[in-house]
């Protein structure tokens, strides 16, 4: 029979593609296969989590929740109309042992959901790059203040930044005290310094912001979080970019300071006496929330708890146990494949 | 749709007239076609209007319109409407290239050129009452071919014939058509389908031909055909529906669970929560709330699974068109597959409908044995009758030496065959193959038939030429069974040839008939041969019962309603009058069936009408379903399509037809997949197939290699896309416990988004196209392997649901262990803090491998492109990270997101956790698939052959894997 020339124009040439001939490779797990990984993983997962437990409790920490210590400023705060009372309110402890290394100073906010949907929404990143400062649009419930100016740094995030101010002193002997210096600058993403945050211009800040006005909870506008430094002053503050990057979790940690090692403080803070300095501003009882102050030295992967290090711990310890049970269930079963047989 | 307004407007009118030269009076409708879907125009409101009448399209453009709600959306406006629209484009794209292909066609077929005549000049591509036609064109539309009693010979005559024609409306029965030609001055003279050339019909050896339109356009019987087969869903896609109503109730669940979730949240907090302001604590109303987690949760139903789908599918059935297995040598033919979306079915099938003389068979018929007046004749050895002592009692004047003469002279005369001369061959053009074969068998023998004009037949008997004038041909019908001939013999006789199926002409003989008796014990013993059997008789007619019987005859075939019927009542009391007979037969060539049989029930057409009655119907079902085999003989088109319907309504498994002729349609459309064979006898069958393939064996192919392996890669494929958005999107659910409800997304909005159109895009793919759950060669070496995908074990909602929880327990491991490792703030070296999408990018990142490593788990067959697959979406994932996360300010998108992967891709924990979650997920899996395959160890299928064919130990072989 002639073909007919359709038929020639759909002949298919014959690539392995087409003829479903591909070259592969067919994962048949074999026993000694499976068995042979699961070992591998589970030893891999075991040191590395031994490993992690070991250099997480090296890590040192100390934390104060100072909510219940300073409760006369805590009952103060209960009401907003004492908003402009100040309250200080001092926490002296002592330290064992030298914190030896980088010490970073944090403060800890219990029950402060900074994660909630309207409150992350409620934020302004035009403005906070300097480009439009009335742009304000993203930021109910905190746009304009009553008058109708536009607030800078508008929004929920920006109103609600911690102020509390912490000062750590050190008993160098019994009339001595040294104030601890602390660095408040390098506290931020590289990014967020450079790219994120920006103010309108560097030179006569006031002036840039102005045709704006303060965040409704502030005490002072944005352009005097830090007179003395131009480079930690506006939205360029890097405690108000810390306090931007919005926590996870309800229960968060925020980097306050970081120790400058000069002096006695040289290796890290010695033990000793020290005492805790705080302005208590933040109300953090009103939503039912505390906070405290925290001391910790990150390691090499970071500072954080047991938990990555007990799940490659456990990890490893389930895949043996794994491969142990899967290794019996095999012999159980070829013993019993064998039977029948013969 | 044009056409579909002109087939109902039409159907209306039964009559039409039609006036020849004259055509000012003629109402046709115009000359052109559309197959094409949509035009230029149309398309886009219809394409819509298609994609959003799916259920889940329709549910993502609600979500997308609910979106534009200021306020509502916690995911961004344009979300799920850019996803949307990509897969509508791209799924759109290929409508646009398959309904071009239609265009293309419709135009081809719409330009072509025919000769017309109209007022004394021809035209090209015009229509006319009366074309020209040269040998081997194409008609455009139905013409009619003007009887010869027109008796023209000119243009100028032929334009000059004033008349009409009275005929049927427009239908779409192929094989009918009655109508009347009035040509002034003369008898009106009747036309029946043999005088229409359909459109598409070929031309042969016909010089010139006059005809007259009847239809065009849209009305030719052709078009009229051309509607669409019922949709066939298949079950894979059933199952897969109601799986995703139930997502959606999920879905309604949870974002009800969420609502009071907040309701509570609200009232443990209802403290002063300062740093929020809640000054509209009531403005937002319960539906409000409720939406917000509609849209958190709503890509829980995959919106790309639909398009996904599609394209597997389609690129599955082109693995079938280009298969070389299925590749007929001889004519060229391949297999077709003319739908995609039944792919995985094929996988199922539990019920085999066959059709036997040439599907099962491959219809090749050879003249074998012949009993002519008692004394039966064979050959053993060779194909063809070729009996020494038949040639010998025809030569030597046996007894019945006349009867053997008149047999053969019969079986030259009684037929529709054409004899077409090619130099000195002479080669038989047949529409069926067993006449072809008799007529062959007796030019062996010596009884050549040689040409054929209209009204006489010659045929050269030992040498010596006879010619046969025709007086009537009583024509075959599958419910007359036989068909006859009235022929005037050279010496003047007027004589009935009769050819058919033993019982009807049985049934017809005079009670005096000759060699009853021999002729059907010898019947009985070629029939238990496994040959194919005919009876031929002839009856002597005198003058005036043929005129009577004439005039009967014309007075039936003038009158338009109810012809055949009258036709065939006046066939059959002439055809009454027979009494002589003679028996032959054929063998039929193919293999037979009957291999397995433990049992098999055999039936025929009577019997099976009372058996389908409706008292025992069950019974007979029950009795059917219990043989290995039910041989249903001598069925008409209806009870095939019937046996079909019972077993598929009745039994809930998947059943396929296969035929290759037009009797065959109806069960081919019945059946959940229909196989046409394409190839000999026209192309109904395949027209209304689902797949179309040249040989009946091929069929072993298409079902336990293509049908197996598109099962699992269809339902992998769907049960994958399912896991990766339950695990991707059920982690918004474990954020809200910490969010205290409030419906904040953990991740940027854009990359919800583009997940299942980017990053996780590939791997279903392989897993659609790529996958090979087993061998080609095991998948043929062993059947029973079939029983896996065809007892649907690896698709079902208790597979499906498990699957979820699967997806469900990997979202928790996702969601919790990052968590836990990010709780201590303290992460970054140099003390920094992180935030929310910090978390958010940890996860989506463990989310990303875990979901592409799950994929290379489900992968048995590892191909480049797996691997492409595979690890391309993971790296594509980190570079779109890398670069996203410099957008901002520059591109004033994702400013959260702006220095995200430089901290992120330095920190060490989370490369310690890249390692550890996903495999924490993972090593759950094998653990759990390799213990469920080693106790499926003991399926009674798999049990010897397959341990020994492969690794022994426990087998990851996902063909024993039931998850």
């Amino acid at each position: 029979m002639k073909e007919i020339p359709e038929h020639l124009s759909r002949m298919p040439d014959n690539t392995a593609v087409k003829q479903q001939k591909l070259p592969a490779h067919e994962v048949r797990f074999s026993a000694k296969f499976v068995l042979c990984i699961f070992f591998g993983t589970g030893a891999f997962c075991l040191c590395v989590g031994v490993i992690l437990i070991l250099s997480a409790k090296r890590a040192k920490k100390i934390e104060i929740n100072y909510t219940t210590i300073c409760a006369n400023c805590a009952e103060l705060r209960e009401n907003p109309f004492n908003f402009n009372r100040e309250c200080r309110c001092s926490i002296p402890f002592y330290l064992p042992e030298i914190l030896e290394g980088n010490v970073h100073m944090y403060y800890k906010l219990y029950g402060f959901y900074q994660n909630l949907y309207r409150y992350i929404k409620s934020r302004s990143n035009t403005q906070l790059v300097g480009e439009n400062i009335k742009d304000v649009k993203d930021c109910t419930p905190f746009t304009v203040s009553r008058d109708g100016t536009p607030i800078a740094p508008c929004g929920a995030i920006a109103n609600s930044m911690f102020n509390d101010t912490i000062m750590l002193s050190y008993k160098l002997n019994s009339s001595v005290q040294v104030r601890v210096p602390m660095l408040k600058k390098g506290l931020t993403w590289w990014t967020d310094k450079y790219v994120k945050f920006q103010n309108p211009s560097l030179n006569d800040l006031p002036s840039k912001f102005a045709g704006s006005t303060k965040p409704p909870n502030w005490p002072k506008p944005v352009y005097e979080l830090d007179k003395n430094n131009p480079d930690n002053n506006g939205f360029l503050n890097d405690d108000f970019i810390v306090w931007m990057r919005t926590a996870a979790f309800p229960t968060f940690k925020k980097l306050y300071r970081r120790l400058y090692r000069i002096h006695y403080f040289a290796q890290g803070l010695p033990a000793g006496n020290y005492t805790f300095h705080i302005s208590y501003n933040f109300p953090v009882t009103r939503f039912g929330g505390e906070k405290s102050v925290v001391l910790s030295i990150p390691t090499w992967c970071g500072g954080g708890g047991f938990f990555l290090g007990v799940a490659y711990t456990v990890t490893g310890a389930l895949t043996w146990m794994a491969s142990f049970a899967l290794m019996a269930f095999h012999l159980a079963w070829e013993k019993k494949k064998v039977t029948p047989k013969e | 749709m044009g056409w579909q307004r002109y087939r109902q407007g039409l159907e209306v009118s039964n009559h039409r007239t039609i006036y020849i030269n004259d055509h000012l009076k003629n109402n046709f409708c115009p000359n052109w076609i559309r197959t094409a879907k949509y035009s230029k125009w149309s398309f886009l409101p219809r394409y819509l209007y298609l994609q959003f009448s799916k259920a889940a399209n329709a549910f993502f453009l609600f979500i997308s319109i609910l979106q534009q709600i200021p306020d509502v959306s916690p995911t961004g406006k344009y979300t799920t409407l850019l996803p949307l629209m990509i897969i509508l484009t791209v799924s759109g794209i290929k409508e646009i290239i398959e309904d071009y292909k239609r265009h293309m066609a419709d135009r081809l077929v719409n330009k072509k050129t025919v000769l017309a005549l109209e007022s004394g000049k021809c035209k090209v591509n015009a229509l006319a009452d009366e074309a020209f036609l040269i040998d081997d064109a194409f008609y455009l539309c139905p013409l009619l071919a003007l009887p010869e009693t027109a008796g023209v010979q000119t243009e100028k005559q032929l334009l000059s014939i004033s008349g009409k024609i009275e005929c049927e409306g427009p239908n779409c029965h192929f094989s009918c058509f009655t109508g009347t030609l009035y040509i002034t001055d003369r008898s009106p003279v009747p036309i029946g389908p043999d005088q229409v050339l359909l459109r598409g019909t070929q031309l042969r050896n016909t010089q010139w031909i006059i005809g007259i339109v009847i239809y065009t356009g849209f009305e030719t019987k052709f078009m009229q055909n051309a509607v669409k087969s019922p949709l066939k869903r298949p079950k894979v896609e059933k199952v897969t529906n109601v799986q995703i109503h139930a997502l959606f109730l999920l879905l309604l669940v949870m974002s009800l669970v969420s609502f009071v979730g907040a309701l509570f949240w609200r009232r443990a907090h209802s403290a002063d929560m300062w740093y929020l302001k809640r000054r509209e604590e009531k403005s937002h109303a319960f539906g409000f709330d409720i939406l917000v987690f509609i849209i958190l949760y709503h890509n829980l139903i995959p919106v790309s699974l639909l398009v996904t789908l599609e394209i597997v599918k389609f690129i599955q059935a082109q693995f079938i068109n280009w298969d070389e297995d299925m590749h007929y040598k001889e004519n060229g033919v391949y297999a077709v597959a003319r739908t995609s979306n039944l792919n995985e079915e094929l996988g199922q099938v539990k019920y085999l409908f066959s059709d036997k003389t040439g599907t099962l068979t491959c219809n090749r018929m050879t003249f074998k044995k012949c009993s002519i007046a008692g004394i039966p004749y064979s050959q053993s050895s060779s194909r063809e009758l070729n009996d020494p002592t038949l040639l010998a009692n025809i030569k030597n004047g046996h007894p019945t030496e006349e009867y053997i003469k008149e047999f053969f002279i019969l079986l030259c005369v009684c037929n529709t065959v054409l004899p077409e001369r090619d130099g000195n061959n002479i080669i038989y053009q047949a529409s069926s193959p067993d006449e072809a074969a008799l007529v062959k068998g007796a030019k062996n023998l010596g009884f050549v038939f040689t040409m054929r004009t209209p009204y006489t037949v010659t045929i050269q008997a030992m040498g010596e030429e006879y010619t046969f004038e025709i007086l009537n041909i009583l024509e075959f019908s599958s419910n007359r069974k036989r068909m006859s001939i009235i022929v005037r013999t050279p010496t003047g006789q007027l004589r009935l040839y009769c050819k058919g199926a033993d019982t009807v002409i049985y049934e017809r003989l005079s009670k005096d008939s000759l060699f009853m008796e021999e002729t059907l014990t010898h019947l009985k013993l070629f029939a238990t041969e496994g040959l194919r059997t005919l009876c031929v008789a002839y009856a002597d007619l005198s003058e005036e019962q043929y005129q009577h019987w004439l005039m009967d005859y014309k007075s039936a075939s003038i009158v338009l309603q109810n012809r055949i019927q009258r036709l065939e009542e006046c066939y059959d009391t002439i055809e009454k009058t027979t009494h002589h007979m003679i028996y032959q037969n054929c063998q039929d060539l193919g293999n037979m069936l009957g291999k397995e049989n433990d049992l098999a029930l055999i039936i025929d057409g009577e019997t099976l009408k009372y058996a389908m009655g409706i008292g025992i119907k069950t019974d007979f079902l029950n009795l059917a379903l219990s043989c290995r085999a039910v041989l249903c003989c001598r069925l008409s088109p209806l009870q095939k399509a019937e046996i079909v319907d019972m077993v598929k309504k009745n039994v809930r498994a998947i059943t396929l037809a296969i035929g290759d002729g037009a009797n065959d349609v109806g069960m081919i459309q019945r059946a959940h997949v229909g196989v046409g064979i394409s190839g000999n006898e026209g192309m109904q069958a395949t027209n209304n197939s689902d797949y179309a393939i040249a040989q009946f064996s091929y069929l072993e192919k298409l079902l336990l290699v293509h049908g197996t392996w598109n099962y699992f890669r269809v339902t992998k494929c769907i049960l994958y896309c399912f896991y990766k958005n339950v695990v991707l999107y059920i982690i918004g659910l474990w954020f809200t416990f910490v969010n205290g409800f409030s419906g904040q997304v953990l991740f940027d909005n854009w990359c919800i988004s583009l997940y299942n159109v980017i990053f996780t895009s590939l791997p279903p793919f392989t897993l659609g196209i790529f996958e090979q759950c087993c061998s080609q060669k095991d998948l043929l070496k062993y059947p029973q392997l079939y029983t896996i995908s065809q007892k649907g074990k690896t698709f079902n909602a208790r597979v499906f649901w498990i699957e979820c929880l699967n997806a469900l327990a990997h979202s928790f491991i996702l969601f919790w262990f990052p968590t836990k490792m990010l709780e201590h703030d303290m992460v970054l070296q140099h003390g920094f803090t992180t935030d929310y999408l910090f978390l958010g990018n940890f996860i989506y990142t463990y989310v990303v491998v875990t979901v592409c490593l799950k994929a290379g788990l489900e992968t048995m067959f590892w191909t480049k492109f797996s691997h492409l697959a595979i690890w391309g979406s993971i790296i594509i994932w980190f570079v779109c990270f890398t670069i996203y996360s410099h957008f901002w300010p520059t591109i004033p998108i994702a400013p959260e997101m702006a220095g995200q992967a430089r901290m992120i891709l330095i920190c060490p924990y989370f490369w310690l956790g890249f390692f550890v979650v996903p495999a924490t997920c993972l090593i759950k899996d094998i653990v759990w698939k390799s213990i469920r395959n080693t106790q499926k160890g003991s399926l009674p299928l798999n049990s010897q052959q397959l341990e020994s064919s492969k690794a022994k130990g426990f087998e990851f072989s996902s063909v024993f894997e039931k998850r």
